[in-house]
């Protein structure tokens, strides 16, 4: 057990991996765990409650929509597209911040100007805004909710790294390295960049519960990936006209953003509390 | 009657559940008007004692034994309302950190004004005592400061403002823990002799905390020498200084470099036991590095025991104490070869700070021009914001100088990349805080051996190498699996300075390198210097504001003044004969090497 690493000892980051990783398993499997066809209609059972509610039926789990499409595998499918906007937009916009952030507070001067005034631009736009526009620019797709949800969110990590790399510089050890003949390139990778990577790791995870979020806001707004595809945003968008035929088609993918949201968070903020320096030092002093 | 009594004054901490006695059947007593000066290294729990009376102990520590009476009264079995009243009123407190100390976001009016209204001044009577309390305290224009904050004063006019604050009460006694540490020496001087002039004033009783026994000698009646929580010495300064009763009081005066005669620095081996080893000590703590340990002193503590009149020493050689010499002869002065290694002229550098609307020019180092010979110790001395770090920043690369010409090994530095390369295998820096100059996630080998990262050498043949250095500068070969932080401050100076020495440069540039280190492992690294000097064979630049040290290690010296060299020549020259007024200043605020000396038109003992 004393073997393990720090972060993996604490409750918060197994709690938050758990929630993660039983999600992405439900994604990965969908396949396989879904009963039915997510986009199966079935027009003559149409607004099933689920099974265990009077009247439902255990063909349909979680009951059917107001096409009679199979809610549980529209759910299971839906994390599909929710855990990959997840994990590949939230790279994307932590590799184009983190490069950015290092190359600005390492060099400082005009290129932390010039790179500081186009985060403060661009973070002026309204992101849910900025990302509807991208959409209609970019038109409907996977990729382009990527692309979207990147562009949007690499200011996050760029102006939040910025700092961190700021006061790293300042070390008297990345002075030293650079009079032993580091490049910069050896003094950025080897020597900042391992200080900076437990903050880069904290903000990947909450990023990737953003994602989760934006994805399902564009899928509401029928911004995101096509009608064939089942997401966890458009569910919502359909269930919300026949509110009160079928409350339960509305709770059901609410309740899945939140769990996987609250995943997210959590194994971020258990990260930030077991990676960050500056709180176990203060402890241990 | 006394002042302040201790009894055999017993303070434990719970540490993980473990209760471990911090201090130890210590026994004292100050008279009003008198100065009691606890010394010892840091470890020793000289700082514990003077936050048991101001009762400002840590949450997991308590008096668990003894006596502690304050003016009759026992501190310990009071009414803890009535011993918050003591304190500001009667028993006033003089901080380290004089910046740390005051409230960043308050005026230093409304900080004393809130002082005074809780000692019970009426309000119309406030800003006159504050005005008063300031002019008794040399600070001009007290009306204006009432109005800044302070970060708009230097550090020594924040320590001023603190000791009005304390005597602003007319206390009976003062507790000053380290005031002087974090300021310059020509500040220390003043602060020291303020301290002394209010005490005089008032007929306070002073206890003052610090880890100079010099400086104690001059200004305390008596002096408290601490070791490992427990006494090792007690009795008037002059007869403690003299004939010290007790081998770790010798051996702390013969680690402190002299002013006056260049002599060899006695480095007391391994470090003091820290408080968790403090249960498993069987006999006399000090003995594992006492030159004098024989086995009867492994046996008990060895009691508290007159030496002289009303002096006492907790040894049981103290008879020899006072002959302990240092073994290890004094660096002599090399005769340096006559080749010159770095030529520095015309050297300036000026900052730009940039506002909104204007700009202001700064000129850190101002026209400054020298030359370092091969195997040449060169000490450049001077006040904080002399210019003397910026000077070693642009010799080494860090910054570019504004003007000037900077030679080394012959070839002018240029700016081209040819001249980088160059500068680099000829020149190394040490930095002043290990703490900040270790990547904490490196290991020691790893850190050592940096400069073979470059080269792309093997794991296998870093590792080699970092077992050498490690010998080189004293470590054991285990330190070099560990990582910065599980080092002592001394250690953690030691990997920074063989950081330095892997690329085998011909200079080295040291910034400050064993200031706020004990001195007895300041005396370990200046030995360790003095040795890889004779052993290798390099030159340095030695920055330090403690001119003893430089005194000590270094052949000519530097005077910087806002960033000018105003004197240099060798050092014997400079420190018997300074030629300028400023060397003069700076020469006279260091404390004597015989507290039976005039320092300052200081008070004499007699």
């Amino acid at each position: 057990m004393n073997t393990w690493p720090a972060w993996l000892r604490s409750g918060r980051v197994l709690l938050g991996l758990g929630i993660v990783a039983l999600v992405a398993l439900i994604a990965l499997f969908a396949p396989l765990l879904a009963p039915n066809d997510p986009n199966e209609q079935n027009l003559i059972s149409t607004f099933l409650p689920p099974a265990w509610a009077k009247g439902g039926e255990t063909v349909f789990p979680l009951g059917t929509d107001s096409l009679g499409r199979c809610v549980l595998s529209r759910l299971i499918y839906g994390a599909r597209i929710a855990m990959t906007v997840a994990l590949v937009a939230s790279f994307g916009a932590m590799l184009i911040g983190a490069v950015l952030a290092h190359v600005a507070g390492y060099f400082g001067g005009w290129v932390d100007w010039l790179i500081g005034r186009t985060v403060d631009v661009w973070m002026s736009f309204p992101p849910v805004i900025l990302s509807l526009i991208l959409m209609v620019g970019l038109g409907t797709g996977l990729r382009n909710v990527i692309l979207a949800i990147v562009l949007v969110d690499w200011t996050r990590f760029c102006r939040v790294l910025r700092a961190e790399v700021l006061v790293v510089t300042r070390r008297d050890y990345v002075a030293a390295a650079r009079l032993i003949g580091f490049s910069h390139w050896r003094t950025v990778t080897r020597e900042i960049l391992p200080a900076t990577m437990p903050l880069l790791i904290t903000l990947l995870s909450l990023e990737m519960g953003i994602a989760v979020i934006v994805e399902a806001i564009l899928s509401f707004v029928g911004m995101s990936v096509g009608a064939t595809t089942p997401a966890w945003g458009q569910m919502i968008a359909d269930a919300r006209q026949y509110i009160y035929d079928s409350p339960w088609n509305l709770v059901f993918p609410i309740l899945l953003i939140f769990i996987t949201v609250l995943g997210f968070n959590v194994l971020g903020d258990g990260l930030r509390r077991t990676l960050d320096v500056r709180l176990t030092e203060t402890k241990r002093a | 009657m006394s002042m302040l009594v201790a009894r055999d004054l017993t303070v434990s901490a719970t540490l993980d559940g473990e209760r471990v006695p911090v201090i130890n059947d210590l026994s004292f007593a100050l008279q009003p008007g008198k100065v009691l000066g606890l010394v010892g290294e840091s470890g020793a729990g000289k700082s514990m004692v003077g936050r048991t009376v101001a009762q400002l102990l840590p949450q997991n520590f308590a008096v668990t034994g003894g006596s502690l009476s304050f003016a009759g009264a026992d501190l310990v079995t009071m009414d803890p309302e009535a011993r918050r009243a003591l304190l500001g009123r009667e028993i006033a407190f003089i901080p380290q950190e004089p910046l740390s100390a005051l409230n960043p976001v308050l005026t230093i009016g409304r900080q004393f004004d809130e002082h005074l209204a809780r000692i019970g001044v009426a309000s119309r009577d406030r800003r006159e005592r504050m005005l008063a309390a300031f002019d008794a305290v040399h600070l001009q224009r007290g009306a204006d400061l009432l109005a800044r904050y302070p970060h708009q004063l230097s550090g020594g006019m924040c320590q001023r403002v603190l000791i009005a604050i304390a005597f602003a009460s007319k206390p009976k006694l003062v507790i000053a823990d380290e005031p002087t540490t974090a300021l310059d020496v020509t500040i220390q001087a003043r602060i020291v002799r303020l301290i002394a002039e209010m005490q005089e004033r008032d007929d306070t009783a002073v206890m003052f905390i610090t880890h100079d026994l010099r400086l104690a000698a001059q200004v305390c009646d008596d002096i408290l020498v601490l070791y490992a929580g427990r006494a090792s010495e007690y009795g008037p300064a002059r007869k403690v200084f003299a004939t010290p009763g007790h081998p770790y009081t010798r051996c702390l005066q013969l680690a402190n470099p002299a002013m006056r005669a260049r002599r060899a620095l006695y480095a007391l081996p391994e470090r003091m036991p820290g408080l968790r080893a403090y249960r498993d000590i069987a006999g006399c703590a000090f003995a594992p590095r006492c030159p004098l340990v024989i086995e009867d002193c492994r046996r008990a503590p060895p009691p508290l025991v007159e030496v002289g009149a009303g002096h006492q020493a907790a040894c049981i050689r103290a008879a020899l104490a006072a002959g302990i010499s240092a073994a290890a002869e004094a660096p002599g002065a090399e005769p340096a070869a006559d080749a010159t290694i770095l030529e520095v002229s015309g050297l300036t550098k000026h900052f730009t700070s940039r506002s909104l609307c204007r700009r202001t020019h700064f000129t850190a180092v101002k026209d400054v021009g020298f030359v370092l010979r091969q195997n040449e110790f060169v000490g450049i001395v001077g006040e904080s914001g002399s210019g003397k770090s910026t000077l070693a920043r642009v010799i080494v690369g860090l910054e570019t100088a504004s003007e000037g010409r900077i030679t080394i090994a012959a070839k002018p530095m240029d700016g081209s990349a040819e001249a980088d390369a160059h500068r680099r295998r000829h020149v190394q820096m040490v930095f002043q805080d290990p703490q900040s100059a270790l990547n904490p996630r490196r290991r020691v080998a790893s850190i050592v051996t940096q400069p073979l990262e470059v080269a792309g050498q093997s794991w296998e043949a870093r590792l080699a190498r970092a077992g050498l250095l490690l010998r080189e500068i004293g470590l054991p070969p285990e330190a070099a699996t560990r990582f910065p932080a599980q080092l002592s401050g001394g250690q953690r100076q030691r990997v920074n300075i063989a950081r330095a020495l892997c690329a085998v440069p011909r200079i080295l540039i040291a910034d400050e390198i064993v200031s706020g280190l004990d001195v007895s492992v300041q005396a370990q690294l200046l030995n360790l210097l003095a040795a890889l000097r004779r052993e290798r064979g390099f030159s340095m630049l030695f920055i330090s504001h403690d001119l003893s040290v430089v005194r000590y290690l270094c052949d000519r010296v530097l005077v910087m003044y806002r960033g000018g060299v105003v004197e240099s020549g060798p050092t014997e020259q400079v420190f018997a004969a300074p030629a300028h007024e400023y060397t003069r200043t700076l020469l006279a605020a260091v404390p004597p090497d015989d507290p039976a000396e005039v320092w300052l038109s200081f008070r004499s003992h007699a």
